[in-house]
């Protein structure tokens, strides 16, 4: 719960971030766009510029002489001058806001030039309304300031210097621009007013599709998820299926070795005992040689790694539910560390003595501390002596117990800490490879769970950590 | 850009390691200047020359032609039949000429307002030297369309010369008496059509007998040609 609320605004703030990538992606789209509508619109304006020139004043006349009407230079030159940087920052910079604004200048120059083309027809001035709703497809109320100034422009300097053209009277009022202007801001009014809703449905479109985005994500990333879990759990079932194959004969094999196992040992106690025995006739022939004592010895510590693995067989195959009693943990270790074998390192008993007692299967959990602290004393350095140190703590204030066994020893190489937990898996040369697979197995049998964390040359840490339910069921 | 470089002073050569490191904030602002700068400046030459351009239009359209020296009494050798007890209003076109569409449709402004006050009479220039049919074009097509003018030819610029026309859109109105009352043009500018001073004259000498000045700039084509 917690981390869901901590990443909640970690969410909105990366669909917000989206949002704004897609607002702007569809803006500068719309730009790009208007941009291309315009040098169309403009080389249209031009080849019609010219046309008209050419159809109605083609020829300016001196008596019968003729000459190329100005308008038709003015239409070509000009009109290709008025077109020239629009074109060129179109191709140049689109989507640039110098370019969208030098286009709405050079619009509304191209109005001035068409109405002066057409003899100043007042129904060319409708080409000044057109062109400003033309400008409006940007979506950018921003343009239609620089174009409404050329026109007001055009109207003042025209009020100073040659009223008629536009007013019809020589002395118009000062404010007669203003009124022309009027018109123009009016219909700019609504422009802006669709720009700026056309901003605000594009702005929402793109929060839904940015929504809709990470809705899509979630869906992937938890359906990976489940792949994944599935896939786990699918190997987990064959590999406990062939566990439980492989377990089921190890058990079987092992029950039938262990009786004929046990006999042969009897025997050779037996043998051993009458060899050493100078009453008996056998000792005779053991002084006369030496190495049959030596060879009884050897099949008796054989017997015994024999019948270790065939009790660590049935350990593991034999898969009891542990029998939960309060346990003290710490004279549960000093028992382990006295049943260890000979070895050459120092093993230190660290659990504090007050620690809260928690819920056990004493037996298996013996087992396993004999299981990891064997590991850890056979991982000591030949060049000297190793160090074990057992600690504990939790089991209060809601906490879980962490037992962690930690030696000096050579440390596990990175590439098998992961299979150290497997059954049959072994680097030792006599292992069986089932003495962690026993551990795990008894830890994941009290609900616990336990990491490795090794370190090649320096040592390993090996931490089993039980839940608080098992000191409360003990309770 | 930055690397060793020459001071011109003493000639020494510093390293870009031993002058105070540029921020990468600096360095983008400079090349953001560098490629600003070319931009402002065809920007400016072609505000320039656009401005221009539109300047050289402008004043071409407002630039009138040489109003004419007409006769303050009717020229009796005239031959354009004057009728009696109306005032007379001649115009002066060349055929070909663009600017003179505007005037003739001012003329059809006028002569559908005051129409049954005036008798209207449109030149249609034949210039000295040209075959017949030269003066056949839009102008006289425009003027014959309006109804009350009657459009005649004027051969080698005869009758133009007699009432000192020089530019096509020529107007004069002459009272019944056979006085000059105007003689201007009837647009604001070349091919400009709509209110004008010249028109507003020629409506006022109509209905009022007076206007506040007789005479108007007139925007046409030469009708002579022009001199080498």
């Amino acid at each position: 719960m917690t981390t869901r609320e901590t990443n909640m605004p970690t969410t909105t703030e990366a669909v917000g971030a989206r949002a704004d990538t897609i607002f702007h992606g569809h803006q500068d789209a719309i730009y790009r766009r208007v941009d291309k509508l315009f040098v169309v619109l403009m080389l249209v304006q031009w080849a019609f510029a010219i046309g008209l020139a050419l159809v109605f004043s083609p020829y300016g006349w001196a008596g019968k002489v003729k000459a190329t009407h100005l308008h038709v230079y003015a239409a070509v030159l000009l009109g290709g001058a008025i077109t020239s940087l629009p074109l060129l920052l179109a191709w140049r910079r689109p989507g640039s806001v110098a370019t969208r604004h030098v286009i709405a200048c050079a619009q509304m120059l191209w109005s001035a030039l068409l109405i002066h083309l057409s003899g100043g027809r007042i129904e060319t001035h409708f080409h000044v309304f057109g062109s400003l709703a033309f400008l409006a497809f940007y979506r950018d109320w921003k343009v239609l300031v620089p174009a409404t100034l050329v026109v007001a422009l055009d109207h003042l300097v025209r009020q100073i210097y040659w009223p008629e053209s536009v007013y019809g009277v020589t002395n118009p009022e000062w404010w007669r621009f203003l009124e022309h202007a009027f018109w123009v801001a009016f219909e700019d009014v609504v422009l802006v007013l669709a720009c700026l809703r056309g901003v605000a449905e594009l702005r929402t479109i793109s929060q839904r599709q940015a929504q809709v985005e990470q809705l899509e994500r979630d869906k992937s990333v938890a359906l990976d998820e489940a792949l994944v879990d599935l896939k786990r759990s699918h190997e987990a079932r064959l590999r406990s299926e062939k566990l439980a194959a492989v377990g089921q004969l190890a058990a079987s094999v092992g029950h039938e070795l262990r009786n004929p196992l046990t006999a042969v040992r009897n025997a050779n106690t037996y043998i051993s005992r009458r060899l050493n025995d100078p009453k008996t006739a056998g000792a005779g022939a053991a002084a006369a040689d030496p190495k049959v004592l030596q060879f009884v010895g050897l099949i008796d510590r054989e017997l015994t790694a024999c019948t270790k693995i065939i009790g660590d067989l049935l350990d593991f195959a034999r898969e009891r539910p542990p029998d939960l009693q309060p346990c003290p943990l710490r004279p549960l270790i000093d028992e382990a560390v006295a049943l260890l074998p000979a070895h050459r390192a120092r093993v230190r008993n660290e659990v504090p003595e007050a620690l809260p007692v928690p819920s056990l299967d004493k037996d298996q959990f013996r087992q396993i501390l004999i299981n990891l602290l064997q590991n850890a004393v056979e991982a000591a350095r030949p060049d000297r002596e190793g160090e074990v140190v057992v600690t504990a703590e939790g089991g209060g204030d809601g906490r879980p117990w962490r037992l962690c066994v930690a030696d000096d020893g050579a440390g596990i190489p990175p590439e098998v800490v992961d299979k150290i937990f497997e059954p049959l898996f072994t680097t030792k040369i006599k292992g069986t490879g089932l003495g962690l697979a026993v551990v795990a197995n008894v830890v994941r049998l009290h609900g616990g769970t336990i990491h490795v964390d090794s370190r090649p040359g320096e040592g390993t840490r090996v931490v089993i950590e039980l839940p608080l339910a098992a000191g409360q069921q003990a309770a | 850009m930055i690397g060793p470089t020459n001071d011109p002073t003493t000639g020494a050569t510093t390293g870009a390691t031993s002058a105070p490191t540029a921020s990468p904030t600096d360095v983008r602002a400079r090349a953001s200047l560098r490629a600003t700068v070319p931009w402002l400046l065809l920007g400016a030459a072609w505000l320039a020359v656009v401005a221009g351009g539109m300047h050289r239009l402008w004043r071409y359209s407002s630039d009138p032609g040489p109003g004419a020296a007409a006769p303050a009494e009717w020229p009796a050798a005239s031959r354009i039949g004057r009728a009696p007890g109306r005032a007379t209003l001649v115009m002066f076109a060349h055929p070909h000429c663009p600017c003179s569409r505007a005037s003739v449709g001012e003329l059809g402004w006028l002569m559908a307002h005051y129409g049954p006050q005036l008798d209207a009479h449109v030149l249609v220039l034949r210039a000295p030297g040209t075959a017949p049919g030269w003066e056949e074009g839009d102008i006289g097509r425009l003027a014959a369309d309006v109804p009350g003018v009657r459009v005649e030819i004027d051969a080698g610029g005869v009758e133009a010369a007699r009432f000192g026309a020089k530019t096509s859109g020529q107007v004069l109105l002459y009272d019944a008496g056979g006085r000059l009352l105007f003689s201007g043009g009837i647009t604001g500018g070349r091919g400009h059509p709509g209110d004008n001073l010249g028109r507003a004259r020629v409506v006022s000498l109509l209905t009022t007998g007076t206007a506040d000045r007789a005479d108007s700039p007139v925007f046409g084509c030469a009708l002579e040609d022009s001199k080498p």
